[in-house]
């Protein structure tokens, strides 16, 4: 009855807007899409903005946007499959193709879209088995250094001179450095610097090698040896963290180590992703840095994952000819260039698209070309299924690391690729 | 901001379905009512047209979904298997998914957990439901004994002690790991003021598994507390006159009067929630922050295998296992309280 | 009815009332907690409210923080800088309100379907004896032990084959029919121990089996059924999973628990307002049970017999 009336509504104000506007020759289309998007950061109102933008241009087109966390997307999406009622498209991360094209519920999207106007850096995650299943709407999801100014002035040149800055910043219940110590996703930036990565070429895991217990190595030596981070740290006390560094009170007041003794709890440098580089912005003004994970002195830079958020088109959506244009021509609107810098400009993510990663408004930006630098040093976010079972055996590992001073770093990575082949859920 | 167009709509649901199922009911009754009243004249008319609706809900709502789960548990439906298994997954579009009981023989034989076998799991589970039950009870009754009294601010303590149930447990529990941070959390800090040295409550074992048992006590006790509150209404006051009369103390009349009294209500409450506890997961999700094997339930492994990895066939078997050792124990439980003592004899 | 009846069951609720009167006032045992027993119990009963409230205290206080920060590096309840924009921005420029409103609409359906499913299904456990009650009883107890979650995708495929997405009706019976095992447990233990001479003392006078049951065991059951209520009301309050796949996707449905989600992202959480929120979630509940705590006094009272 209501999605009668709603209908009648509508076609009601098709024809008053028809009597003005030249009618426009479409039946109408109703499409769901599914983001992970929230309200946190103004990404959910944004969508829903585009969203609003494009019906408006076109009339027939209705579209639901649907919000959910990034698990819940993924396990109702899988069941909406089952009983064919799935949304029609997907406004998500990468990690997200390995479960979809396992379970084929997703199209590639090579024959439908013309590719080569995307980031080629951004394409590679949502790559598997020489397709390609998914649009970047946005690039990036990278892990980076934020630094407070007036505790760290500059972005350290080497591993080195940060601990060396992070020392001075370390008193009183403040740190120089820190990150989530229960989350694997921060182990993966120093397994690259020492030249290691998660799968050998042949897909095979490799998480029992010298690049990992180097990095594990690196480590353990940087919280207990160097003493300059926190002793137990996760998402949210980091973030606490590096926030506490901002005086609320009094924005003028400095926390430099030459001022008033500052309140405990503060960080002075942390790694974090490009998606809170916007709100660090807003609350820290000019007193935010922002820099590329510095070079492990005697190793190569760390290579954080790389990704961004990705359109992806639900299988069942094939069979309707009419819908999966009206999807495809809203996907080519999301990803034009004026939406994309709208994006840029609302969100502070770098664009998914050549035309808007190289435009002005991008690379002149003080903010994004720092984020687009430490972007550079990534490597693509690898979407298989497997990568679960990775995740969740390095955490296990890190625990180790991170809680016991007197962890042995080769005994914890064999115990890591133990625990991957133990892992049913990936056997 | 409060949209009325929206709030109208969702009204106007809410009206519909109780409208609907009020038709759906009366039509129901009214058949009953023609069979078992006018035609049959049973003498079980009125328990039959009271039974009929929960019934009928019951077995829709139950029975087809435990007959799918048990389907599909013979299956190796799964996210590489993904489609609909039909009859024991003999004939879908990838071939027969049939797998006869090995879904339930890897439960006990493969490590469900990468470092935990289905054993070490179930150990830790019976430690974590046994004393959060008894602490849920204890606490509980206690708190309810002292609340039907006659007191000054009765109301207030009241509201006050049912908050954990109050309070979203997604906030309020992301806010308790918080306050377990070894060095900023509310926790420490307050021992602290009692000379008691910090403690590593979220990558110690053994601490971390305290830090879960002492969340999850505070977010169990309303519960136990309310339906004790409601249970010493059923003591009619006359038994403590005639008590009082009889020159028995306090310590006598609690023992021979409210504790008989209380168990028809309390055994079922405490089997709940002892159901409640051995199925948690939210607690340890979000206490367990650091992914300690050691503060792992069994139901943390049958989430992990149904939702991060979608092992449909895996996990249905899995639940199956739970819900055997719970019938298991129930029946044991049952025959050693009585519970159903009265209800069912006779 | 006949007014003689009429009479006979208002003077069995005088009666109980009177009994519950008397117990406030003469109650020998209750007057009898010498002084020093009531400040022990009240200082029993201030230690637990604080443990209970602190967290919760915690919630509030992280709603007040600025910089949307969960870090407290303080026991300071009022943090630096407080501010009640939080608690401003989920009321007025978020959909927080409607979200709630759906919620109470939907729970407070559900919570009297429930009742009445439960009320009536108890009453045929308690007073009757038939073949497959035992089986049923024993039924009802095993639908409690299952991981409810499992239940999720099969149930979402029945509310498609019965096209209930989209609408509370699916919900609604669900959310019921889920809660009614536990409260048919409760309220056939109370009922069990409300005398049956009350209700034979009515057939006599000439009340029909349901009016005794209307008229007679249901008013002295107030107590148990409040509980009963409560429960419901909390089963389908937060309930997250099966909201999530049947009104989902339809915007001036969403409930509360829903609605919030959209203040987390993958590893942004907006603090103050995930606080806010939950500390405006939390008040119905503490005024429903406020409230219901007025029927937590016993309707029960040998009296009735006795007289």
């Amino acid at each position: 009855m209501r999605r009668l009336s709603t209908l009648a509504s509508l076609l009601a104000a098709a024809a008053v807007i028809g009597t003005t506007v030249p009618a426009v020759a479409q039946d109408p289309v109703a499409f769901t899409m599914w983001t992970k998007e929230g309200e946190a950061d103004g990404s959910f109102q944004f969508v829903q903005k585009l969203a609003a933008d494009y019906t408006a241009a076109h009339p027939g087109v209705t579209i639901n946007v649907v919000n959910k966390s990034v698990e819940n997307l993924r396990t109702d999406f899988l069941t909406t499959s089952i009983a064919r009622q799935a949304p029609e498209l997907l406004w998500t991360v990468s990690d997200h193709v390995g479960p979809f094209t396992a379970s084929d519920t997703i199209q590639s999207v090579d024959e439908l879209v013309d590719l080569s106007t995307f980031l080629p850096n951004a394409l590679q995650s949502v790559q598997l088995d020489g397709k390609t299943w998914g649009l970047p709407v946005s690039f990036g999801n990278n892990l980076m250094l934020y630094t407070n100014t007036d505790l760290m002035a500059e972005c350290p040149a080497d591993t080195d001179a940060w601990i060396a800055a992070a020392k001075t910043a370390t008193a009183g219940g403040n740190y120089g450095i820190a990150y989530p110590q229960t989350e694997s996703f921060w182990l993966v930036p120093f397994l690259g610097a020492f030249g290691g990565s998660v799968f050998a070429e042949d897909g095979s895991a490799t998480l029992d090698t010298p690049a990992m217990v180097s990095a594990l190595a690196f480590l353990k030596d940087l919280k207990f040896t160097q003493g300059v981070m926190p002793a137990e740290a996760d998402y949210a006390v980091m973030d606490g963290m590096f926030k506490n560094g901002v005086s609320q009170v009094d924005p003028n007041a400095s926390l430099a180590p030459s001022a008033t003794p500052p309140p405990t709890g503060v960080a002075a440098s942390v790694i974090n992703g490009d998606w809170t580089a916007g709100a660090y912005a807003d609350l820290f003004g000019d007193k935010l840095n922002i820099c590329p994970i510095p070079q492990v002195t005697g190793a190569d830079f760390p290579k954080p994952y790389v990704a961004g958020t990705y359109l992806m088109f639900s299988k069942d959506l094939a069979g309707d000819a009419a819908k999966q244009a009206a999807v495809l021509d809203f996907a080519k609107y999301a990803t034009d260039t004026p939406q994309q810098l709208e994006m840029v400009a609302a969100l502070k993510r770098l664009p998914g698209t050549n035309a808007a990663f190289n435009d002005p408004i991008v690379t002149g930006d003080a903010l994004l070309s720092k984020v687009a630098a430490a972007a550079a040093m990534g490597v693509g976010t690898p979407g298989n299924l497997e990568m679960r079972c990775i995740f969740d055996a390095m955490t296990t590992g890190i625990k180790s690391i991170y809680t016991n001073a007197d962890a042995d770093p080769q005994g914890v990575a064999t115990q890591m690729q133990t625990d991957y082949s133990n892992d049913a859920n990936c056997q | 901001m409060f949209d009325l167009n929206q709030a109208f709509t969702a009204l106007s649901d809410v009206a519909l379905t109780l409208v609907v199922l009020l038709v759906l009911v009366a039509a129901l009754e009214a058949f009953l009512y023609v069979v078992f009243v006018r035609w049959r004249k049973s003498r079980m008319a009125l328990p039959i047209m009271f039974l009929t609706p929960a019934v009928l809900g019951l077995l829709i709502l139950y029975v087809y979904p435990l007959l799918w789960e048990l389907n599909v548990s013979f299956t190796k439906m799964s996210i590489r298997y993904f489609v609909d298994p039909g009859f024991l997954g003999l004939d879908t579009t990838k071939g027969s998914i049939f797998v006869g009981f090995q879904n339930y023989i890897d439960v006990f034989t493969k490590p469900v957990l990468p470092q935990t076998s289905f054993y070490q799991l179930f150990a830790q589970t019976i430690v974590w439901t046994a004393i959060n039950v008894f602490f849920h009870v204890v606490l509980g009754v206690l708190l309810a004994l002292m609340l039907n009294r006659r007191l000054r601010g009765r109301t207030l303590y009241r509201a006050l002690l049912i908050l954990p149930w109050a309070i979203p447990a997604v906030a309020s529990l992301q806010i308790w790991r918080t306050e377990y941070n070894f060095q900023y959390g509310a926790v420490n800090q307050i021992l602290e003021m009692f000379g008691v040295a910090p403690i590593p409550w979220l990558s110690d074992p053994i601490w971390n598994f305290v830090a879960m048992l002492i969340t999850n006590i505070w977010l169990g006790v309303p519960f136990m507390m309310v339906l004790t509150l409601g249970a010493l209404q059923s003591i009619s006051q006359d038994y403590y006159e005639a008590a009082d009369l009889d020159g028995a103390s306090g310590t006598q009349a609690f023992r021979s009067i409210t504790v008989p009294l209380l168990k028809p209500i309390l055994l079922p409450a405490i089997l709940l929630g002892i159901f409640l506890t051995f199925n948690n997961i939210l607690v340890p999700f979000f206490i367990n922050a650091n992914n300690l094997t050691s503060s792992d339930i069994l139901v943390t492994a049958l989430y992990r295998a149904a939702f991060s990895f979608t092992r449909y066939g895996f996990a249905a078997a899995f639940a199956f296992v739970i819900f055997a050792i719970l019938l298991v124990f129930t029946f044991f439980y049952v025959r050693k309280t009585n519970v159903l003592k009265g209800a069912l004899e006779s | 009815m006949t007014d003689m009846q009429v009479r006979e069951v208002t003077d069995a609720r005088r009666q109980r009332k009177d009994g519950y009167l008397t117990r406030m006032t003469r109650s020998p045992r209750r007057g009898a907690d010498s002084p020093i027993k009531r400040v022990c119990i009240h200082l029993a009963l201030i230690l637990a409210a604080l443990i209970a409230a602190f967290p919760v205290i915690r919630v509030f206080s992280t709603a007040l923080r600025p910089g949307n920060n969960v870090l407290s590096t303080s026991l300071d309840i009022i943090p630096k800088g407080a501010s009640l924009d939080a608690f401003n921005r989920v009321l007025f420029d978020s959909k927080l309100p409607n979200w709630l409103f759906n919620s109470l609409a939907v729970t407070l359906g559900t919570a009297a379907v429930g009742l009445i499913l439960a009320a009536t299904s108890a009453y045929a456990f308690s007073r009757y004896r038939f073949r497959a009650r035992n089986l049923s009883l024993t039924f009802l107890f095993a639908t409690q032990l299952i991981p409810g979650i499992m239940l999720l995708v099969p149930i979402y495929l029945l509310a498609i084959q019965l096209n209930l997405v989209g609408t509370y009706q699916g919900l609604v019976i669900a959310y019921a029919v889920t809660a009614v095992p536990f409260s048919i447990w409760i309220l056939r233990g109370y009922y069990d121990t409300v005398p049956v001479e009350l209700e034979e003392a009515a057939r006599i006078d000439g009340c029909t089996e349901f009016q005794t049951f209307r008229l007679v065991l249901l008013p002295l059951s107030l107590p148990a059924l409040a509980i009963v209520f409560l429960f419901n009301f909390l089963a389908a309050w937060g309930e997250y999973f099966t909201a999530s796949l049947i009104i989902g996707n339809s915007e001036s449905l969403l409930t509360w628990p829903l609605g919030i989600q959209r203040f987390q992202s993958q590893f942004t959480t907006q603090w103050a307002d995930l606080s806010a929120s939950s500390i405006l979630v939390s008040v119905p509940i503490v005024i429903l049970f406020v409230y219901i705590s007025k029927y937590l006094v016993s309707g029960l009272t040998l009296g009735g017999v006795k007289g």
